[in-house]
Formats: structure tokens, sequence, C-alpha cells
């Protein structure tokens, strides 16, 4: 797994790639809940990159939705490969979080 | 011959690619459909790490032996380990309903496997048998 973060119009921007399992996720999370610490308005994912991802994955964006909400952030997705969204739609979790087709979609939503 | 396949992996979690592309590998050699091995990939890292947390308590020193078995009418995985017993009253999920991190590898495992159980037999350890039944063409 690789994360990188930047910035696109103003907005943070975590671009995820590679297998996001059990043995990478604690970077994830470690990386996600600094941008909460520091109350990041609106964190939106890349995830054209990711390949795989798993529960504890899962998880950690569900840990991080949690944060943001606390203050009123907004945690955005988007680019989700075919079967990684089917693991959100099977967890209900597509109703859970903002998933868009591109990254416009969600910078303009 | 038996038509099976066993590897062992250390109980760390950086060793869980490893199961994931013995799988890959097994479900393909074994006449599986390519999302429905995807579907298993998911299920064997999900039983896995759970051995890791549940069964080990994060101890990365001991061992998971993995067996894949070649069915006449599917394919078996049987995972064991020497950990502490599962209590099979508490092995469910969370309801999908109830959004919150966590609880979610034991609907990925029953997702796509026909058979989920434990063998009651086994004195020590678990031994979890996976069975997922060929679509019949």
């Amino acid at each position: 797994m690789n994360i990188e973060v930047s910035d696109y119009n103003g907005k943070k921007i975590i671009i995820l790639s590679g297998e996001v399992d059990m043995y990478s996720s604690p970077l994830l999370r470690e990386k996600l809940l600094d941008l909460i610490k520091r109350k990041v308005p609106i964190l939106i994912v890349d995830f054209k990159g990711v390949s795989y991802i798993d529960s504890s994955g899962i998880a950690t964006f569900v840990e991080g939705l949690k944060g943001m909400k606390s203050y009123g952030g907004r945690l955005q997705f988007f680019g989700l490969p075919r079967g990684i969204m089917e693991i959100f739609s099977f967890s209900k979790l597509d109703r859970v979080f903002e998933i868009y087709g591109n990254i416009d979609d969600a910078i303009n939503s | 011959m038996k038509d099976a396949v066993v590897i062992t992996v250390p109980s760390h979690p950086k060793y869980l690619s490893m199961v994931r592309a013995a799988t890959v590998n097994m479900g393909k050699l074994y006449g599986m459909e390519d999302p429905v091995t995807e579907d298993i990939k998911l299920a064997v890292d999900e039983a896995c790490s759970n051995v890791i947390k549940h069964a080990y308590r994060g101890d990365t020193s001991k061992k998971i032996v993995i067996k894949y078995k070649n069915m006449q009418n599917g394919l078996a995985v049987i995972i064991e380990d020497s950990g502490i017993k599962a209590n099979l009253k508490s092995i469910k999920g969370r309801d999908l309903d109830d959004v919150r991190p966590g609880g979610l590898g034991i609907h990925f495992i029953k997702r796509v496997f026909d058979v989920f159980k434990f063998d009651e037999k086994k004195k020590e350890g678990n031994r979890l048998i996976l069975i997922k039944y060929r679509e019949k063409g």
C-alpha cells in the first residue's frame, strides 16, 4: 500500500494505492487520524489505485468518518474499482460514505 | 493421491499477502470462477486475520496452517491454529445497519462460503472448515 497526501484546490486528498489489509491499515489509520486531529474540513480519498481492501481497511475509514463527523467534516471517496465498490455495497456502507465517480464530482458536491 | 495443497505461514499480518496470492492460485487451479475466487481470497484473508487477532491475540510467532482441497463438487479451505479456542456463541458479525468499525470479517467469509464450521473434534486450537461448492454449469 502507498499513501500520498496532497492538496487540490485547497482541499486535502489522500491518494491511496495497492492493497489495504491488516498489515497496512495501521499506517492508513495514522495518516487519517493525523488529518482529523487537525480538523481538516473536507478530506477526499482517491481509490483509483486500490487493488484490495479488507475489513480492517474499511474499519479504519468508518473510524475516520466518525471522527470527521464529530466536528462537521466531510470524508469523500472517488474512483472506487468495481470489486471494492461491491464490498462497500455489501456492507451497506455505500449509504454511509459519500462516494463519487470522479474528483470533480466530489469537489463540486 | 489426494488433490490438496497445504501451506504454513507465520501468524504475522505481513504474510497475509502471501495467503491471498496462494488462495487466488488455488482457486484458479481448482476451477473456481474468477469473481468467486476474488471473494474467496477476501474470506480466507479475513479468517487468517481473525486467527492472528483472536486465537493468537496478536502473537506473531505462531503458525497458521491452510489446506486447500479440491473436492468433486467444490473447494475446501481448512484453516488451523494452535491458539485460544473460538467461542462459537460470540462469533457473529455486527448488524450491517449498525455502522461502527469492525465486525465485518465474518460477513465476508459467510458471503462466499457455503459451509462455515469449526471442527469440534479438535482438542487444542481451532480448525475452521470452509467449503465453496462449484456452480453447476
